[in-house]
């Protein structure tokens, strides 16, 4: 059944992590409308499976294990990003700028998919886009995606009644110092990379996000269509919530 | 036939339900199917005992790996005891889905509620239609 599903990109640009999360509980809304056939505030025609991408300003999320670090949340606002409790699988990461962040909502009965194999659909992605910047990413028992001993990529998602939210970022040339503060996604003693870092030159978002979503369509049997009319809508609403 | 099987209710969020004799009592857990979907279950979110709980609401939630999936309420009605076991060992959820890794147990609002959810049958043909 490849090609036969599809999936709406939506490009947000720069945004707030906390505007990007309010867009993806609008559209797990439209889904659930869809679901009992009411009509989407969003637009008069439901979009659907949709993949966002986006790059956020600086941002430490927690999954909802959040408990164990209710010590840390000043500490590392003090150092100018914001910090949000969210209710995504891992434990602690970072977004930030020159970092590429997709989040799929997406019906996973579409994609006959557990959330297992969504999980490890998303490492293929995350692999994929590796592979054709020549490198070699690997995954763990850690979840994730790894060159070596060093982490390019994460993942936390959450599911509501087949719904995904939260999703992957992928570090192109963000600054990993911010990386120093915490213990990504909770595993101890190893490090963290970009794509510029393995390849030693600035490799942008713009030059990595057609890329992750060939990527994307191959992993996922998808075809891929850009909504311009969607985001700028989409984009009107968020001014409000960021 | 597995007994045990055929005296419970299921729901299409692959929550069983177990009702003691023909008391408003029942234990709520996830299904076989639902633990081998999450993968391993490292952290499970339960509801508050004493809650009063609205059949569809989300109520709590299991984290597998890198993933958070909902727990919803299959009937309304109010929380009378967790498993508390599950905070030091979620996995149990994995290796006994049916038994130890119960959820929760509650008194349900209304026993005919129970008549709504799925038989045993209807919900082995709602797996298949799935795959």
């Amino acid at each position: 059944m490849a090609g036969s599903r599809s999936i709406t990109v939506l490009n947000l640009g720069k945004i707030s992590y906390r505007a990007a999360w309010q867009v993806q509980r609008s559209l797990l809304q439209a889904h659930r409308n869809d679901a009992k056939n009411k009509k989407s505030f969003l637009s008069e025609q439901h979009p659907g499976d949709v993949l966002i991408i986006c790059e956020h300003e600086p941002v430490y999320t927690v999954g909802i294990r959040e408990r164990e670090y209710s010590q840390d949340e000043e500490r590392l606002k003090a150092l100018g990003a914001d910090f949000v409790r969210t209710d995504r699988g891992g434990l602690i990461t970072f977004h930030g700028p020159g970092q590429l962040v997709g989040y799929p909502v997406i019906n996973l009965k579409n994609y006959s998919l557990g959330l297992r194999k969504y999980v490890s659909s998303l490492e293929k992605v995350l692999i994929k886009t590796c592979e054709m910047f020549g490198l070699q990413g690997k995954t763990t028992k850690d979840t994730g995606v790894w060159i070596d001993e060093r982490k390019i990529a994460a993942i936390g998602i959450s599911c509501k009644r087949y719904i995904t939210q939260h999703g992957v970022s992928l570090n192109c040339n963000n600054d990993l110092s911010w990386f120093d503060h915490v213990i990504p996604c909770g595993i101890k003693g190893k490090g963290v990379t970009s794509l510029s870092q393995e390849l030693g030159r600035k490799v942008s978002l713009q030059e990595t996000e057609p890329l992750f979503l060939n990527s994307f369509c191959d992993v996922f049997g998808c075809t891929l269509a850009a909504d311009e009319k969607l985001a700028e809508n989409i984009l009107l609403k968020a001014d409000f919530i960021s | 036939m597995n007994k045990l099987l055929s005296e419970m209710r299921f729901t299409e969020e692959h929550e069983w339900v177990r009702q003691e004799g023909s008391t408003p009592h029942v234990t709520v857990g996830i299904t076989d199917y639902a633990q081998d979907s999450l993968g391993d279950i490292v952290f499970v979110e339960l509801p508050e005992v004493g809650s009063q709980v609205v059949e569809k609401d989300s109520i709590g939630a299991i984290e597998s790996v890198k993933a958070v999936s909902d727990v919803y309420c299959p009937a309304s009605g109010t929380v009378t005891e967790v498993n508390t076991e599950l905070e030091s060992t979620p996995e149990v959820v994995n290796t006994s889905p049916l038994e130890d890794g119960w959820l929760f147990k509650m008194e349900l609002a209304d026993v005919s509620s129970l008549d709504t959810l799925l038989t045993e049958k209807e919900y082995k043909d709602y797996l298949h239609g799935l795959e």
